[in-house]
Formats: structure tokens, C-alpha cells, sequence
């Protein structure tokens, strides 16, 4: 009996966490509130990478990180379209992915929203006018928000959704709706 | 005259040896030669390296193709050019990567090889119209249409296992994870894998053309910009071609800068497998540490350079900035706490046996597989041969100061994971050492561009990379790359068999080959 009690009343196991980005914390909190007023508390993001160099990937994979975590905000990233609100999708789109693109973006139930993650996405990266790429991803797909850079860095990306939540409120008046 | 070129002559007693850079040895051969030379070459142990194309080399009409070789415990290369007439005997079944090569120059230029026996499209997949040539000349870049629709006939025929029970598992190009596109032709017998069939180049982004027609500065951000987590290997290799040709001295300063960077890209990088591994089999508690440490290294990364990639530090002739000698001395004490706290890491792992069990004789390359498929880097390392560039081929401050690599026999999962971690504290320790013996001077060399070609190799923390420039009028005429993933590729087709379908993504992660970097 004492040794729960001792358990419950000495100080925890888990290390002080001393890498917290007050500004990162801050889009968390509000990227939270809005998700929770339009979403329902969690979006669910597919990736879909079309010939990016892979930092964005990288980038990415980091917020899921422990210094990141977005998962705390209620952001997720599934492994089907089949499951996902949003698409992000990084690079150039390659000719020989823009099929894959369009099926998984057929294969995402609506509403769903689309979101080009750097510059090759967003049409202004260095392999623009190649004979192998589209160009960018609007040019296949409809695009809701573009994120530029080489890459975008985590808070960045946080930013650029952050500042699309609230887009989408405005737009959709998803809250309103949701909330009835 | 060197060793090589003595061991080079031995072979070739009557051929014609063409003027060449430093580390080079450079024969032409007739085309009809090359199945002979090939197979002696193999018989003394040479192993492939790159063959590539290029149109109207020297002024000569038509395709010239460049195979490129290299043996163990020799600096130089050998290269054989050898003009090609109509048709080429195809060296598949003397190297097997060149089935690869073979299928890119097919794909590139329009031409043939006879008796090969694989002759699907490579990169060119089947969105791209017939007749289609992209590296001819007499392509000029731009946007083409891709086919509406794909007939059944005109699918790529996977390679189909058939018998009692046998079944297919297509994975890709769309994963469930947040990773680049490929796709994964499982063969399946009950959970084990009787044969994998990968297919690529999802991710071509036409690199090689791009880089055509620009200017040495302008193609250098092509190079950086192939792969992420290479991107300081692969504009130190570009740079290096240039340099070679044009005899730029790189100053003392930016050499120690250059191999600073390139050591802290591979322990970025290597820390990514490193977690993926441990992620990979369930264990996300024991990966946050090496997580943790590589966020910690981005950081560094934009605190010395403006970006966490690394990126825009490389320059032709040096380095674009300078770094702070403050910073860098703070980093160096960073250091000490990252090697405690990484080993500490490792050995969290290393003494778990839920990991050990999973990793142990998951996934092995045998050694004999090595030298046939090229294969390089820390999974060459691991299977018990002692590859790497900065050792057999040292270039820049490599020359100086050698990596102390570490080499293991078993060639599964749990040896690839063990060199990792090593090469990890191993570039420690020579960030520390650049940091403490770094000269004063300048970042950047003057330069005057001049005509020419020439080879360049790097370590990335992949492998070999091996870049190719030929310059014409100050302007790229042909930039061929082939970085280590393009060959070790082929590793794991061969590491999977017998294993379990569920122990594919781990397999997969402890070679954490580049997909963008093979597609170019």
C-alpha cells in the first residue's frame, strides 16, 4: 500500500522539457483553437510527395517530432487519402506522378482541402520548365494555400496552416456550421 | 608513371590512352571491344561504377559512351570511351547494374543495346509518349504532353512470380508514410518474400537536361537541390568537377569549412535512419533521443549556414560566407554533450533486447553482393568491405584527415544500425578536429572558367556519389550524376528475400536510400 502511495507523491519520472519555442507554442495554441471550431478537434493530413528533393519531407516528419508534436494540436498525418481532410503535397509534380496525384486527390472524400508545401510545389522552384514536370501543383489539382520555400521551415508550415484555418472560417463559415 | 596506370597497361597492352586529369586514366576502345574488356576487367576484380552517354563529345558525330571503372586499394579511375555505332553489346550480364544504365541511355538517347535482357522504359515511365529522346540535342527543354490514357498492353510488366500459393503485394508509388513516392512488387508466400521488384524514378525531375546550356553558377543549384539530406555532397561534387577543370585552388579555410559541412550533413542525416530504425519497430520512446539530436543539428546547421540544409553555403572555388568563430566554438562544446548523450542513446538501444531481436539477421547483404552490385557506403560497411571515398579516393581536407571507419561482417540490420552509429561519432569527432585546427584565410577562390571535363566523387552519407561535367564555351554541355542510392538500390531486392513482409519497411529504413537522388 505505501509504495503507491509513494509513487503518487514523489516527483515525476519525465525530464524537464527544456527545448519549448514560446512562438511555435503560441501557433500551436491558436492553430488548436481553430481546429477545434472548424474541424472538430483534429484534421487529418495525407502527404504526397511529387518529385520534392525531400526536405519538405524532412521538415514535415520533424513536426511530428518530439521538439514539434503537433500531434498535441490535433493535427495528424494519416496513411490514406481515404482518411484525410488535407492534402499537402511537396515538389514539382513529375510527370510521371501527376496520375498518382490526381487519383489520390479523387481517392480524398470531401470536403477536403489542398495545401502546395514549397517552392517546387508552388511553381517557382528550379525545375519549373522542365519537359519532365507539370510545373506545379495547381495545374493538376485545385489548390487551397500555398506555403513557399526551400524548404519551409516547421514554423513556417505551422504559420501558413495557421493563417489557412482561418481562411477557411471566413470563407466556408465552417464554424458557424458546426457549431449548429 | 602510378600503379594504376601500370595495373591499367598490363590489361590494355596496345590501346591508346587519351590525355587526362589527375586521377583519371582515360582508353578508347572500339565498341566491338567492350564485351571482352568488360569481362577481363571483372576478371581482375574492376567493379562499375557509371556508364553514361553523351552526344557529339569532341566534335565527333553521334553518342559516345563513357564506362567508368574502379578497383580496391587504387585512387584513379579508368574510364573507356568508345563511340557507339548502331548498337551496343549490352555488359548486364557482366555487371549487373549496367541493366540499369543500359535502360537510362536507352530512355535518353533512342539507341539500343543488343542482347539485353531488359529492355523495359526506366525513367521515361508510360506517360511519356513514344519516340520520346530527352538528352538528344535535338531536344530542346520544355514542357511536353503527357499520354491521356494508358492502355492494359502499355503498363510495365512487372516481373511475375507464378506457382502454388504465390501472391503479389503492390505497394506504391503513394505510401502510407511521409516519404518520397517509389513502387514495391512484392512476391509472397505466406509472410515470406520470395521476390521484390522495385520500380523508380517516380520523383524524375530531368536534372541532367536542365543542367544543359547553363551557366557553371547557375547549375549549381540543380546540384543541391537533387536531394535534400545530400545536399552539401552533392554541390561539393559539383563543385569539385568544376574546379578540376578549370584548376581552381580551393584556399586552405573553405576546405576546412566544406568537409565541416559535409561531416554535419551526414550526422543529420545518419541520425534520421538511426530513429526511423527505432521507430520502425515500435519502439518511438527509444527514438526521441537521436530525434531530439537531429532537430538539435538543423539548428547548428542555420546557425553556421542561414538554412538547415545546408543550403546556398557551397560555392564555385570555396565557400559563399564565412562562419562565426564564436559559433563555432560553441558548437564544438555543443559536441561533447551530443556524443554523451547519443552514445547513451545507442546504448539504450543496443541493450534492449525487443530491438536487438527484431534487428538481428533481419535483412542481410551478403558481402560477395558488394563488389558485383557497386554497392557503397554504410551498407557496404556493414557487409565487411571497407568502401568509402574519403579513404580510397580522398579528396579536399580528406587528404588530411581520415575517417576511422568501422567495418562489420554480418551485413543485417543490426550491423547497418552498429556503422551508423559509428560513422555518427566518428564525424564528430572530425567537426571537432576541423574546428580546432581551422586556418585563417579566405572563403573563395578567384576564377576564370575554362573548357573541359572531368569526374568528381564524394561520400554522402549514403555512398559514393559520382558527378560528371563537361563544359563547352563556359556553358554545361553534359552533367551526368549518379549518386550511391542509384546502386544500392539493388541491395535491397536482394536483402528482403526470405524475410517477412513486416520486416520490409525496417529493411528499407536501415538503408534509407534517397529516391530523389536515384531519379534524378
Amino acid at each position: 500500500m505505501a509504495i503507491p502511495i509513494l509513487s503518487m507523491l514523489r516527483q515525476k519520472v519525465t525530464e524537464d522539457v527544456t527545448f519549448k519555442d514560446e512562438e511555435f507554442e503560441a501557433l500551436g495554441i491558436a492553430l488548436k483553437g481553430e481546429i477545434n471550431a472548424i474541424f472538430g478537434k483534429s484534421i487529418a493530413i495525407r502527404e504526397v510527395d511529387t518529385g520534392s528533393d525531400n526536405s519538405p519531407e524532412i521538415e514535415l516528419v520533424n513536426l511530428t517530432a518530439p521538439h514539434y508534436d503537433i500531434e498535441r494540436f490535433g493535427i495528424t498525418f494519416v496513411a490514406s487519402p481515404r482518411h484525410a481532410d488535407v492534402l499537402i503535397v511537396t515538389g514539382p509534380v513529375t510527370l510521371n506522378m501527376a496520375t498518382a496525384l490526381r487519383k489520390t486527390y479523387e481517392a480524398t472524400p470531401s470536403p477536403k482541402w489542398v495545401i502546395a508545401l514549397g517552392d517546387d510545389a508552388c511553381g517557382i522552384g528550379i525545375f519549373r520548365d522542365s519537359y519532365a514536370v507539370v510545373g506545379s501543383v495547381e495545374k493538376v489539382i485545385p489548390v487551397d494555400l500555398k506555403i513557399f520555400g526551400n524548404p519551409p521551415s516547421p514554423k513556417e508550415i505551422m504559420r501558413g496552416i495557421l493563417g489557412f484555418m482561418k481562411k477557411i472560417r471566413e470563407k466556408n463559415h465552417v464554424g458557424k456550421q458546426s457549431a449548429q | 608513371m602510378s600503379e594504376f596506370d601500370k595495373e591499367v597497361r598490363r590489361l590494355f597492352p596496345s590501346t591508346r590512352f587519351e590525355e587526362a586529369n589527375k586521377g583519371e586514366v582515360v582508353v578508347k576502345a572500339d565498341d566491338t571491344e567492350i564485351p571482352a574488356l568488360a569481362q577481363r576487367l571483372k576478371e581482375q576484380r574492376f567493379s562499375l561504377m557509371l556508364l553514361f552517354a553523351m552526344e557529339d563529345f569532341n566534335g565527333a558525330n553521334g553518342i559516345t559512351l563513357w564506362y567508368v571503372f574502379e578497383k580496391e586499394g587504387f585512387e584513379e579511375i579508368l574510364v573507356i570511351q568508345a563511340a557507339m555505332k548502331e548498337s551496343m553489346e549490352s555488359i548486364a550480364a557482366i555487371f549487373p547494374p549496367a541493366y540499369l544504365y543500359e535502360r537510362e541511355i536507352m530512355d535518353g538517347f533512342g539507341v539500343a543495346f543488343a542482347r539485353a535482357f531488359d529492355q523495359r522504359r526506366l525513367f521515361l515511365h508510360e506517360a511519356y509518349p513514344e519516340g520520346f529522346h530527352p538528352l538528344l540535342r535535338s531536344f530542346r527543354n520544355m514542357h511536353i504532353k503527357a499520354k491521356k490514357a494508358i492502355s492494359l498492353s502499355e503498363e510495365y510488366p512487372f516481373k511475375e512470380v507464378k506457382g502454388h500459393g504465390v501472391y503479389q503485394i503492390p505497394v506504391g508509388p503513394v505510401h502510407a508514410g511521409i516519404i518520397p513516392p517509389g513502387h514495391f512488387r512484392f512476391s509472397v508466400i505466406g509472410e515470406t518474400i520470395f521476390n521484390l521488384e522495385i520500380r523508380h524514378f517516380w520523383k524524375h525531375r530531368g536534372i541532367e537536361k536542365l543542367a544543359e546550356g547553363m551557366a557553371p553558377e547557375e547549375g549549381l543549384l540543380l546540384a543541391q537541390g537533387i536531394c535534400g539530406d545530400e545536399a552539401i555532397a552533392n554541390a561539393l561534387a559539383y563543385c569539385m568537377a568544376i574546379e578540376k577543370i578549370c584548376a581552381i585552388h580551393v584556399p586552405s579555410r573553405a576546405e576546412h569549412i566544406r568537409a565541416l559541412f559535409a561531416e554535419m550533413e551526414r550526422v543529420y542525416s545518419l541520425l534520421g535512419d538511426i530513429a526511423g530504425m527505432v521507430v520502425d519497430v515500435a519502439y518511438p520512446l527509444g527514438a526521441s533521443p537521436f530525434f531530439i539530436l537531429r532537430e538539435e543539428m538543423l539548428r547548428w546547421n542555420e546557425a553556421l549556414s542561414g538554412s538547415r540544409f545546408l543550403k546556398g553555403a557551397m560555392k564555385i572555388g570555396g565557400m559563399a560566407h564565412d562562419v562565426q568563430p564564436a559559433a563555432l566554438s560553441e558548437l564544438s562544446r555543443y559536441l561533447g554533450s551530443f556524443y554523451s548523450r547519443f552514445t547513451e542513446g545507442i546504448n539504450g538501444i543496443l541493450s534492449s533486447s525487443m530491438v536487438v531481436d527484431r534487428f538481428e539477421t533481419t535483412g542481410v547483404v551478403k558481402k560477395e553482393l558488394v563488389l558485383p552490385l557497386h554497392l557503397s557506403g554504410p551498407i557496404a560497411r556493414a557487409s565487411g568491405i571497407h568502401a568509402d571515398v574519403r579513404v580510397q579516393h580522398p579528396y579536399g581536407l580528406y587528404q588530411q584527415i581520415a575517417p576511422s571507419n568501422k567495418v562489420t561482417e554480418e551485413g543485417d540490420v543490426l550491423a547497418r544500425f552498429r556503422v551508423k552509429a559509428a560513422t555518427i561519432k566518428d564525424s564528430v569527432g572530425i567537426i571537432k578536429r576541423i574546428i580546432a585546427s581551422l586556418p585563417s584565410g579566405k572563403m573563395c577562390a578567384e576564377y576564370r572558367l575554362h573548357d573541359g571535363h572531368a569526374f568528381s566523387l564524394v561520400e554522402s552519407s549514403r555512398g559514393q556519389n559520382i558527378h560528371f561535367i563537361s563544359l563547352g564555351n563556359g556553358k554545361i554541355e553534359r552533367y551526368k550524376v549518379r549518386t550511391a542510392s542509384f546502386c544500392n538500390w539493388n541491395a535491397i531486392e536482394h536483402a528482403v528475400l526470405g524475410n517477412i513482409v513486416p520486416d520490409f519497411p525496417l529493411i528499407n529504413k536501415s538503408m534509407n536510400l534517397s529516391y530523389e537522388g536515384n531519379d534524378l
